[in-house]
């Protein structure tokens, strides 16, 4: 396994949500630091910050206040010094128009958040896998999608 | 203009690690693509500037045996999906115990033990890549590329891809055709608005 | 196609007109050629019968002249024979008589030049004899009696009688073919005459009964037109008045107007109440209006070419009315330009689609806002039912352990609860984005739609070993991701209830169908319809329950026997609604169920 920690970052601005995020990465056996936001602009800011590690695996709700997860994805795929940062979309229920839209604007994943703790611990944990699969094995990033 | 570009990575890899074995001054033989023996002991502070030299380029040192052995798993996976399809051998699991001459239940263990996943996951992931890049850079047809991996159907191929990405070919195929869509758009707006740069205009 | 019939009637009625005028002309003509030899004819005649008159007047006098000479003679000789002075007397008296009788006969000569010669020459005779007859006389007077003399004188005098007896049996003879002569002439035109002046008479007799009745046909047929036109007049305006359109005649070249008697009607006047200009009709145009009416008016007058235009019309009772006209330029045949333009009444029609478009505004709003709050509903209640769920899994995975079997029990059933109120509204969800209105119909690939589905689904056809077989399908104009969803609620469902044990067998079946073969509710629409049929070897369902299937939650097993919320099939008849096509259901028990859907063309 990677051997320094996996950085995550969580933008959500549902509270329990949050907490359900914690709490699997808690769970999890795999050595991450996890670190949150509460909307878009807060997302923005904590990524053009120059002093934080970037993260390595960025998990972003859509319906968020101030900005979108959408307009943030859009923003952030522009930006070059994200470009490595792989995007997963954690939402809840969206047609699958909107998937596609959100892979075809540069999400790597997209998870429709489980109504059970137990399958979101299973995502979650499946999903910092095969990402840091792909960051070490030189799988095509452009190519990494995924929808859950 | 655009031009679409095609890697050799081999080739590339071994250019940049023969460049900073050089200017690391270290004298070395590469034995194939992915081995390199040093001829001489090394100091640490030397290991780590080459370790951060080829770590510009994504390239890193594995040093534990297991990661060794591990690595060389997944490299003898990638070889053998990669194969022409006239070539594929029967099973994985003969293959693999034969090209890296151990047993094929000490592989799989120390692969799951290191990379928390198993072989065959790993084998799928691979095969589902290389269907990914077939997708992308050729017109075959989601039957076509089922056939080229050797599945033994159609649905076959379709239950594993939708398994690994969640998304059926068909449907990857068109976000992939549609992001590069997208991408060439921003690009020509880029394009023309750095005119004043004395950029090629592309209209 | 009134102008023309217009035109044609001019043009045979002036050609009547110049036919009746040339025949009129033909027929003067004739009468007066006809009197003019009729009189000439007469004259001649008369001339003839006066002359054949004066011929045997002639003939009469010259033999009474000559009996007269012939009693002179014998007076004479009678006086030389007895010496009677009687005899005498009579002789001189004969003599006067003669010489009377000559003149007669001059003053009645014919003209006849050789005639006159005769007479001349009778004449030379005459006075020769009485000559003679003087000399004789002398010769015998008692003094000397010449008797050689007097036998001399009398045989010469003898001699000239004869000759004179010659003569007047010449003149006679002459005169008497003269006469016969005229006679033949006269018989002649009294023969002809008649009969030329009869044949001239039926000719001009037969000319004028020809223009008598062509003049009656043309008029029997100008009475018809007339009459026609009448019924054609009458109907217009009774048309006008139960279309309440009415009918303007500008004459661009003289600019005057004539207004239809409903014009004045549709305005609220009496008919013909004012005179016929664009100003007074102007009036009552409403205010706002008034220059669509001037500018319409004067581009016609321009380009020649009238649009149609709809403005407001204030009545005489202030009432607001909408009207809308629409014109056309007509020529003539003279070259006259006149711009005829109708105009009706559309008040109603314009009220009605007032309200139609205001009721359309806010049906849409209404739909748009449903559209909201569904969507809104749908999506906002599954949040906190996620949680719900979420925490509840989490309280029971954690602490399972501490939680007694009742406890746990009552977890179990409120997550099955909640899990089924989660479904429910994903479905409903699902619906009612079927249901939106923004339906952008493109035309597809219906068989690349049927392989995404396969795709799709290919895990549980794998599962189940399922082999789907499909005929070609048509490209059609469809909205892409809901026939795909159709196809892929229809197999699911052949997928799902599958016979225990027997492998799925799905065919998709397509045929274009004759209009004839529409299924009844669609008969009226006289459209080609596609028939695409999903027919399966599963379980299978009652006839009966054809319809039921395709309501809304309507499930045919109990509640935990098959997955589902039984909202699939009315996903599917909505979007064949949305197409304006139908689906329909086939079953028999254990064998199989066969959906049609029927997709128009």
């Amino acid at each position: 396994m990677e051997n320094g920690p996996i950085h995550i970052l969580l933008a959500d601005d549902d509270e329990d949500d949050r907490l359900f995020f914690k709490d699997v990465f808690d769970e999890l056996k795999i050595n991450t630091v996890v670190n949150m936001v509460n909307d878009g602009e807060e997302l923005m800011e904590y990524l053009s910050r120059n002093d934080n590690t970037l993260p390595h695996i960025l998990f972003l709700d859509l319906n968020m206040p101030f900005k979108s997860g959408l307009e943030c994805l859009i923003e952030i795929k522009k930006m070059n010094h994200l470009k490595d940062l792989a995007i997963a979309i954690y939402s809840t229920s969206a047609s699958e128009k909107e998937i596609e839209e959100t892979f075809v604007n540069g999400a790597n994943i997209y998870i429709k958040k489980p109504s059970d703790f137990g399958t979101l611990k299973k995502i979650l944990s499946e999903v910092i896998t095969i990402n840091w699969q792909y960051q070490t094995s030189g799988l095509n990033r452009d190519n990494f999608l995924m929808s859950i | 203009m655009k031009f679409y570009i095609k890697y050799d990575f081999n080739a590339a890899c071994k250019k940049i690690l023969e460049e900073q074995l050089d200017k690391a001054g270290v004298s070395y033989t590469l034995l194939g693509s992915r081995e390199v023996e040093i001829k001489q002991s090394i100091s640490t502070k030397k290991m780590n500037l080459l370790c951060v030299g080829l770590g510009n380029y994504g390239i890193e040192i594995i040093e534990s045996q297991k990661n060794i052995l591990v690595q060389k798993i997944k490299d003898t996976i990638v070889e053998m999906v990669y194969l022409d399809e006239t070539q594929s051998p029967l099973r994985a699991s003969d293959y693999l115990s034969e090209k890296l001459q151990y047993s094929y239940g000490y592989l799989s263990n120390l692969f799951s033990e290191v990379t928390f996943t198993s072989i065959e996951n790993f084998i799928i992931l691979q095969k589902i890549e290389r269907a990914k890049q077939l997708i992308t850079t050729t017109e075959f047809s989601v039957s076509e590329i089922a056939w080229e991996l050797n599945y033994s159907s159609v649905a076959h191929f379709c239950t594993q891809f939708k398994g690994v990405t969640g998304l059926t070919p068909t449907v990857f195929q068109r976000i992939i055709k549609k992001r590069r869509k997208l991408l060439n758009e921003e690009t020509d707006n880029e394009m023309i608005v750095d005119t004043k740069n004395n950029k090629i205009k592309d209209s | 196609m009134i102008s023309k019939l217009n035109r044609m009637r001019i043009m045979a009625i002036t050609a009547n007109h110049i036919f009746l005028r040339s025949i009129f002309a033909a027929s003067l003509f004739i009468l007066i050629f006809i009197s003019g030899i009729t009189y000439r004819n007469t004259v001649s005649l008369t001339e003839s019968m006066e002359w054949v008159v004066q011929s045997y007047k002639f003939q009469t006098e010259v033999e009474q002249l000559f009996s007269l000479l012939k009693d002179a003679e014998n007076e004479q000789r009678g006086f030389l024979i007895a010496g009677d002075s009687a005899f005498l007397e009579n002789y001189l008296e004969s003599r006067k008589s003669v010489v009377k009788s000559f003149a007669k006969l001059d003053s009645s000569l014919t003209g006849n030049p050789q005639q006159q010669n005769n007479l001349k020459f009778l004449n030379q005779l005459i006075d020769l004899r009485l000559q003679q007859y003087d000399l004789s006389l002398k010769y015998s007077s008692d003094l000397f009696l010449n008797q050689e003399e007097l036998t001399a004188n009398m045989k010469k005098g003898s001699e000239i009688t004869n000759l004179i007896d010659i003569q007047i049996d010449k003149i006679i003879d002459l005169e008497k073919s003269n006469l016969k002569e005229r006679q033949e002439k006269y018989e002649f035109k009294s023969f002809f005459v008649p009969w030329f002046t009869l044949f001239i008479m039926l000719f001009s007799l037969s000319v004028f009964v020809l223009a008598y009745v062509k003049i009656n046909s043309d008029l029997e047929e100008q009475k018809r037109s007339n009459k026609k036109l009448l019924i054609s007049t009458e109907s217009m305006k009774h048309a006008e008045a139960i279309g309440e359109f009415f009918i303007s005649q500008w004459d661009l070249k003289s600019n005057r107007f004539i207004f239809s008697d409903n014009l004045y009607r549709l305005l609220g006047c009496e008919p013909q109440s004012f005179e016929a200009t664009a100003e007074n009709f102007l009036k009552f145009v409403h205010p706002d209006d008034k220059y669509i009416v001037t500018n319409g008016s004067d581009s016609t007058r321009q380009s020649g070419l009238v649009f149609p235009r709809t403005y407001r019309i204030i009545r005489k009772d202030g009432e607001l009315r909408y009207f809308k006209s629409m014109g056309k330029i007509i020529t003539d045949s003279r070259g006259n330009l006149t711009h005829v333009s109708v105009a009706k009444d559309i008040t109603q029609y314009q009220l009605n689609n007032i309200a139609l478009e205001k009721r359309n505004q806010e049906l849409l709003q209404s739909i748009s806002e449903l559209e909201s709050f569904n969507h809104v509903a749908s999506h906002d209640l599954q949040e906190p039912l996620r949680k719900i769920q979420t925490f509840i899994s989490r309280i029971s995975e954690k602490d399972n352990l501490i939680m007694d079997e009742k406890s746990k029990e009552y977890f179990a059933r409120i997550q099955a609860s909640v899990n089924r109120m989660r479904t429910l509204i994903d479905d409903l969800l699902l619906y009612s984005r079927t249901t939106k209105t923004d339906k952008s119909f493109e035309r597809t690939d219906l068989n690349m739609l049927l392989e995404n589905t396969i795709q799709e689904l290919s895990q549980q056809i794998e599962e189940k070993n399922a082999v789907i077989h499909s005929e070609n399908l048509p490209f059609l104009k469809v909205i892409p991701f809901q026939i795909q969803q159709l196809f892929y609620n229809l197999i699911s469902n052949s997928l799902k209830y599958s016979k225990e044990g027997v492998a799925p067998v799905i065919n998709v079946n397509c045929r274009k169908l004759e209009p004839r073969e529409n299924p009844e509710i669609l008969s009226e629409t006289g459209r080609n319809y596609y028939k695409i049929s999903v027919s399966d070897n599963g379980m299978g369902f009652e006839q009966d329950y054809a319809k039921k299937v395709f309501e809304l939650f309507n499930r045919l097993h109990p509640k935990g026997d098959y997955p589902g919320t039984g909202i699939g099939l009315s996903i599917c008849k909505k979007i064949a609604e949305n197409h304006s096509g139908v689906i329909l259901a086939e079953s028999t028990p254990n064998e199989g169920a066969t959906f049609s859907v029927f997709l128009p063309a």
